[in-house]
């Protein structure tokens, strides 16, 4: 039942209160109170419902576009395949990193320990050597493909998690640090800096002098 | 007086190949006795079972940093007079202060070079 409807029904009763015989003052007074009181509430309950279905078509309308949004993020493409593949390629990278390292680290310690006894001989050792350090060396071509891969996949993701936060416009709230970030911070575990050390080896000479 | 280049030398790092890059530059300085552990923990149990003429640690480690290895040793009746060289990615300001502030002997920052090392061995333990 709507509520003008049921302010409808309160005056039907009123109305019906009114003419079935009461006479005394106070009574009459009552009604004609509630009479006014009913066309107020529906007036009221009028406006109040125009609103309240205003206001659920504002709910309706944003839950749609947050599933649009949602939809639109495609987590489930990111959590189940980008990501995973850009940890593989990742896992990649550091494995031709360690067997490149390994290879090169290899030669040069064989290099260090040959004796130079005969000449002819340990120059070919050390040609040989060479070349494997320089076959190693093209790690970087792949681990520099992959790599960008990596940034690909981390582009596509803030660039939908950047669209969906605008689209629902969501404000960043403060999280609980973890254990582990408050132990990174305790300890000044900060990682190396973006293009070379944030101070310089002459300068840290200069703080032990 | 000399360094004794027989001396034992405890390298420090989680990362293997960084192990075996300051022992081969140690080597090749000519110390010959150099030991390795691969975080701070394993390093205080061998430093409480052994006596090191240097330890060379890097900071980044797991469970027990190098920092944390520092103080540590600094806290130490027994162990707190080792020499204690720190070689580290972490170039902070704030690192380089708290580790001297916590007793480091010297401060090297990755990357480094064979001539950098060796400087910073010499103005710890003396010349060699």
């Amino acid at each position: 039942m709507s509520a003008s409807e049921a302010a409808a029904k309160i005056r039907v009763a009123i109305d019906s209160l009114k003419t079935s015989g009461v006479r005394e003052r106070p009574l009459v007074e009552v009604l004609d109170l509630s009479h006014q009181m009913a066309d107020a509430m529906k007036t009221f309950f009028g406006s109040l419902d125009r609103s309240i279905i205003g206001e659920f078509r504002y709910i309706a309308d944003f839950i749609q576009k947050a599933r649009d949004e949602i939809s639109g993020l495609q987590a489930n493409d990111i959590k189940e395949t980008r990501i995973p593949g850009a940890s593989m390629e990742l896992d990649a990278v550091v494995r031709d990193t360690e067997r490149a390292t390994e290879t090169i680290m290899s030669e040069a310690e064989t290099l260090m320990n040959a004796e130079p006894t005969d000449l002819a001989l340990y120059k070919a050792e050390v040609g040989a050597a060479m070349l494997r350090i320089f076959e190693a060396c093209s790690f970087q071509d792949l681990t520099g493909q992959r790599v960008n891969k990596v940034i690909a996949t981390l582009r596509h993701i803030e660039e939908r998690v950047g669209q969906f936060a605008g689209a629902l416009g969501v404000t960043d709230t403060a999280v609980p640090v973890s254990a582990a970030d408050q132990r990174a911070k305790d300890l000044l575990l900060n990682g190396p800096a973006i293009n070379g050390p944030a101070t310089t080896q002459d300068d840290i000479d200069a703080m032990f002098a | 007086m000399a360094v004794d280049l027989s001396m034992p030398v405890l390298v420090v790092d989680d990362y293997q190949t960084m192990i075996r890059i300051i022992r081969n530059l140690l080597n090749q300085l000519g110390f010959r006795n150099v030991e390795e552990a691969k975080d701070g923990r394993q390093a205080l149990e061998k430093m409480q079972a052994s006596k090191y003429g240097l330890v060379i640690s890097d900071w980044n480690m797991e469970p027990m940093t190098g920092f944390e290895l520092l103080q540590q040793v600094r806290a130490s009746e027994t162990l707190k007079a080792t020499p204690f060289i720190m070689i580290t990615a972490e170039s902070k300001t704030e690192n380089v202060i708290a580790a001297k502030k916590a007793g480091v002997n010297n401060y090297i920052v990755k990357p480094f070079n064979a001539e950098t090392l060796k400087g910073k061995i010499k103005a710890v333990l003396g010349d060699f």
